[in-house]
């Protein structure tokens, strides 16, 4: 016997089938799923959820004491509930959130005032309160809403104005300043100062603008267009043309500009005072107790109230109103008018026809008494409305549009309140501009190095080193990359660009070194090309020659190449492309086009690793077919690999934007800021603007939720811009398969 | 068996050409030919002539060198590194081996197909006119006219010449191999290779192929590898046997499948060996 048998019986063990792995692997599978959709319930929830607008609650305490607030969420725990509220009238309370227990008022019944208000305000945020008067018309509180409605539009007519003015302020401003660098530059190639002349110049035609209008009986603002034509200055020394023509440029430049922004800044001072003229005065619910009253509810609703005396504790203000001094004397003949307001609520008005009538609002207490609390008045400029509703009057459609209407500012609107509140629109432009530039950039150094790697480079232990060390790159920590983007693209580049070497850290050799260097390198560079071209001549494949000729030649290529950096680096001759502007960085700082470098570093090894597997995949017998077919190197490569790698190129593409567009730690580094006032791509010339600094959605959640001044207003906010980036992210991301797909169509269609 | 024992042994054996085999007018003919891979030697001082305007069939058992032989004639073995050769081939009387020859130049003069099908992935159109398009041709008729002979020539036109703008990669494997035939034959090369075009293919096809490559007699010079006895009966003029990197018999189809002049030759034919 040599071996015994395999134990045969007629059912196929646990061990074999393993049907407890397939409970694992579910298991497991189920609890992936799990963590996506809470991930995504959640996001969705709360960031669909932030915009709507929510009821205004209003809850009384024992002592009398208001807690009142938009109502934005409830949570229950073992006894009691707790709301959460959005007080808003941050100017007067201080506070924007609270959390209140259910536990502690009077009645867990909240009070809906119907005629309340949700004011959203430019500044301050949302404002919560009864309208009460309109300054510039006399209407009925039926009718607040529409005049509102109506002035509003009105108002935006002035703010259009006055940021048309605004803008013609900033060109003004912008020609100045052009004007002065223009001096700047030739002070700095003609190593003069210039500002004794400036001076002078600027001096001597207002000068002549004055004597002119003393002349014509004109006022000088007015003849300031004829300044152009005029000399009206003779340079006190030697002057080169450049500089003269200059500084004449600057003084008419300077001096019409004068005359101009005269005119601007009155007109500016009129429209803001247009602007400022209409105001909105609200009452709004104050929380501080008054106190509760022994009067008859029934009585209070009525109006017909004989023995004043019991307020008078509760409103001192009512002795001053009534002429008394500090006699405890109640209203003689309060004239008073009653407004119901919801179930068992009233608002009062006394002494109606005074100047400032006295609003109360009363409410029935359990014991079937009036509980009373005072209202405060509280102006808002008319301009500063940005939207308004009546929270708890509206239907559901109503509702609805206010949550449209929210949205779309969200999308295209500018941000207010830093970032807190309104749009998002400079965040999104930004991500997607960034996204798009870093992957314009990514694109053709990814593809080319995996090119290399894949079809040219000679496989050996240098190409694995190579290798394993760009998949390595790929998980180093994305702040990494920030600190080198910082102190490499922003201070190094950046500050070339600016201001040449000097400004980049590097000394400059002397002119007579570097033209030496320059004349050597050139010299190099010819041999390390001829020797190129000897070594492409001979025919031989593979002989000793020809390799030896080959790697010399490539040594010296590499030598070529390294000369030039150093001669750039070192270069006498280079002061920079701004260096009038210094020391005012223009690229030598954070900004879009080193965010995109910084980025399309980062995912550099996604695409070079995706594009490497895609060459990998094409078929060698389609390099065989082409080459069989008498195609070169290039033609193979260009005309067969490439178009079949196409579609693995794209996915390394979608790799690449899906982690750039994330990101968040290189960008703070490099360019991101919470609030932009100028888009890096617009409809000013030259459209994109690389030096410019941007908004960025993922900095955004980061700088709204944790470095804003109050985070806990921001935080509803933070999961609506996360909802935002990650339907960016999808979008992008899902044009770019949309892409692929239909190349992949194009080649392949139904095989076999 | 002792010949081919000998060549076993790596003795060196002369190889039998029939005469009427170089009686013939040879567009390529092979001289002492010899390959390396690194150090191992796959073709031993290999000379035979390929007649024009006939088909030449190599025959022999797996590894024999077959496949590299052809893949020498235009030098696609220059590809791997490690190859080396000795000797030369002639094509019109002009070398292939010199060292001033220029390598795409001289595989634009031939046609490949290969043992799979390898259309590109692009249109049928594109893919029959490539070798033009390489060339930088851009008339359009011109690349319409060259486009139709070839397809024409290759037996397909009927069934594609509907869909040119069609992925080639659409098409089924015969028709596809048919397509790199059509392709090989746009350049109107001086030799066809043809790498065992069949092997591939369902029966049907094969035949398709086979007469395809009756009805290309004549008008081109083909060698084709096969490992089809039958087939290299039915559509080769000439058969040439090899074994071990060896020519071992060179003769007309006819008589190479009657009455070789080696005993061994014959076993390999029948089917006794091999």
């Amino acid at each position: 016997m040599s071996r015994s048998k395999a134990k045969r019986t007629m059912q196929t063990g646990v061990t074999a089938q393993g049907e407890p792995m397939v409970w694992l692997a579910g298991g497991m599978f189920a609890v992936a799923c799990l963590m996506i959709l809470s991930l995504l319930t959640l996001v969705l929830w709360q960031g669909l959820s932030t915009l709507w607008p929510r009821s205004y609650l209003v809850y009384v305490r024992p002592d009398g004491s208001l807690v009142t607030g938009e109502l934005y969420g409830v949570r229950k725990e073992a006894a009691s509930k707790k709301v959460y509220l959005r007080t808003g009238n941050y100017d007067v309370s201080n506070q924007h959130f609270l959390y209140a227990d259910d536990a502690d008022f009077a009645s867990s019944e909240a009070w809906k005032p119907v005629d309340l208000w949700t004011v959203e305000r430019k500044e301050w945020g949302n404002l919560y309160g009864f309208p009460k008067q309109l300054s510039w018309t006399d209407s009925t509180r039926e009718r607040f809403a529409q005049d509102v409605r109506v002035a509003l539009r009105e108002t935006q007519k002035i703010d259009r104005a006055l940021s048309h003015e605004k803008e013609r302020l900033k060109q003004i401003d912008q020609r100045i300043s052009k004007a002065r660098l223009a001096i700047r530059a030739i002070e700095l190639s003609e190593k003069v100062d210039l500002q004794s002349d400036i001076d002078e110049a600027v001096a001597a035609k207002f000068q002549a603008i004055q004597d002119r209008g003393v002349d014509s009986g004109v006022t000088p603002e007015v003849s300031s267009q004829a300044t152009t034509n005029s000399a009206g200055w003779v340079p006190s020394r030697e002057l080169s043309n450049a500089a003269r023509k200059s500084i004449e440029r600057y003084a008419d430049v300077s001096l019409e500009a004068e005359a101009q922004m005269v005119s601007i800044n009155e007109e500016i001072a009129k429209l803001e005072g247009m602007r400022g003229e209409r105001v909105v005065t609200f009452e709004l619910p104050i929380t501080d107790p008054l106190g509760a009253i022994d009067w008859e509810w029934e009585q209070v609703r009525s109006g017909k109230i004989e023995d004043w005396s019991a307020l008078q504790g509760i409103v001192p203000q009512l002795v001053a109103d009534t002429g008394g001094s500090g006699e405890s004397k109640a209203p003689e003949n309060p004239s008073l008018q009653v407004e119901a307001i919801g179930e068992g609520q009233v608002i009062w008005e006394l002494n109606r026809e005074s100047k400032q009538p006295i609003r109360l609002v009363m409410r029935r207490s359990d014991d079937g008494k009036a509980e009373v609390f005072a209202l405060r008045e509280h102006a808002v400029v008319l301009a500063d409305i940005v939207r308004f509703f009546a929270p708890n009057q509206m239907n559901l459609f109503q509702r609805l549009g206010v949550y449209l209407s929210r949205w779309w500012e969200f999308l295209l609107g500018e941000p207010r309140e830093a970032g807190i509140e309104g749009g998002f629109f400079p965040a999104i432009w930004g991500t997607v501009v960034m996204t798009l530039i870093m992957s314009l950039a990514v694109m053709p150094f990814g593809v080319l190095a995996a090119l290399y790697m894949r079809e040219y480079a000679k496989r050996g232990l240098l190409l694995s080193i190579i290798r394993i060390s760009i998949n390595n790159l790929a998980g180093v920590p994305s702040i990494v990359y920030g600190v080198f983007g910082l102190s490499f693209f922003c201070y190094m580049v950046g500050g070339y660009i600016d201001g040449g070497p000097a400004k980049a850290g590097f000394d400059p050799w002397p002119s007579a070194t570097w033209f030496s260097a320059l004349a050597i390198l050139a010299v190099v560079g010819i041999i390390a090309f001829s020797v190129a071209v000897l070594a492409g001549s001979l025919g031989t494949r593979g002989s000793k020659r020809k390799r030896y000729l080959r790697n010399a030649s490539a040594v010296l290529w590499l030598a070529t190449l390294f000369g030039i950096v150093v001669l750039l680096v070192r270069t006498p001759h280079f002061h920079g492309f701004y260096q009038a502007q210094l020391p005012n960085p223009t690229f030598g700082k954070g900004c879009l086009l080193w965010a995109a470098c910084t980025l399309a570093l980062l995912t550099l090894p996604v695409v070079i690793v995706a594009t490497e597997e895609a060459l990998a995949a094409v078929p060698n017998s389609l390099r065989e077919g082409s080459y069989a077919c008498g195609a070169g190197k290039w033609q193979t490569i260009h005309r067969i690999v490439l178009p079949y790698a196409r579609p693995g190129i794209i996915t390394g593409f979608i790799l690449a934007m899906a982690r750039g567009a994330g990101e968040v730690a290189p960008m703070m580094l490099v360019g991101a800021i919470p609030l932009a006032t100028e888009l890096p791509l617009d409809l000013e010339f030259p459209f994109l603007h690389g030096s410019r600094s941007f908004m960025h959605l993922g900095f955004q959640i980061y700088s709204l939720g944790f470095q804003s001044q109050n985070s806990e207003a921001a935080k509803p906010m933070v999961f609506t811009a996360t909802l935002l980036l990650l339907t960016i992210v999808t979008l992008l991301n899902q044009t770019a398969i949309w892409l692929r797909a239909r190349l992949r169509k194009r080649f392949q269609s139904s095989q076999f | 068996m002792n010949r081919l024992k000998a060549i076993a042994d790596g003795q060196n054996v002369e190889s039998v050409i029939h005469e009427e085999v170089l009686a013939k007018d040879a567009v390529l003919s092979i001289e002492n030919f010899s390959l390396f891979y690194g150090r191992k030697q796959a073709l031993h001082s290999i000379s035979m002539p390929i007649a024009k305007g006939m088909v030449t069939a190599l025959v022999g058992p797996s590894g024999c060198g077959k496949s590299t032989l052809l893949r020498s004639v235009n030098r696609m073995n220059d590809l791997i590194d490690s190859v080396r050769t000795q000797g030369d081939m002639l094509l019109n009387k002009e070398s292939i081996f010199a060292p001033g020859v220029d390598v795409i130049q001289l595989r634009k003069r031939l046609g490949m197909v290969f043992q799979k099908p390898n259309p590109f992935p692009m249109s049928i159109f594109e893919n029959v006119v490539y070798p033009l398009r390489i060339d930088g041709e851009r008339d359009k008729s011109v690349l319409m006219e060259v486009c139709e002979h070839s397809l024409r020539g290759a037996a397909l036109w009927d069934e594609v010449k509907d869909r040119l703008n069609e992925s080639g990669l659409g098409l089924s494997g015969g028709q596809q191999q048919r397509l790199c035939i059509a392709r090989a034959i746009a350049s109107d090369p001086e030799v066809l290779l043809l790498d065992e075009p069949c092997s591939a293919l369902d029966p049907i096809a094969t035949s398709k192929i086979e007469d395809l490559i009756d009805k290309l007699r004549g008008e081109y010079s083909i060698l084709i590898v096969t490992h089809n006895m039958q087939q290299a009966s039915r559509i080769s003029d000439h058969t040439a046997f090899m074994y071990l990197g060896r020519l071992v018999e060179m003769a007309e189809t006819s008589t190479i499948f009657t009455r070789p002049r080696l005993r061994e030759t014959e076993d390999y034919i029948t089917g006794r060996f091999g």
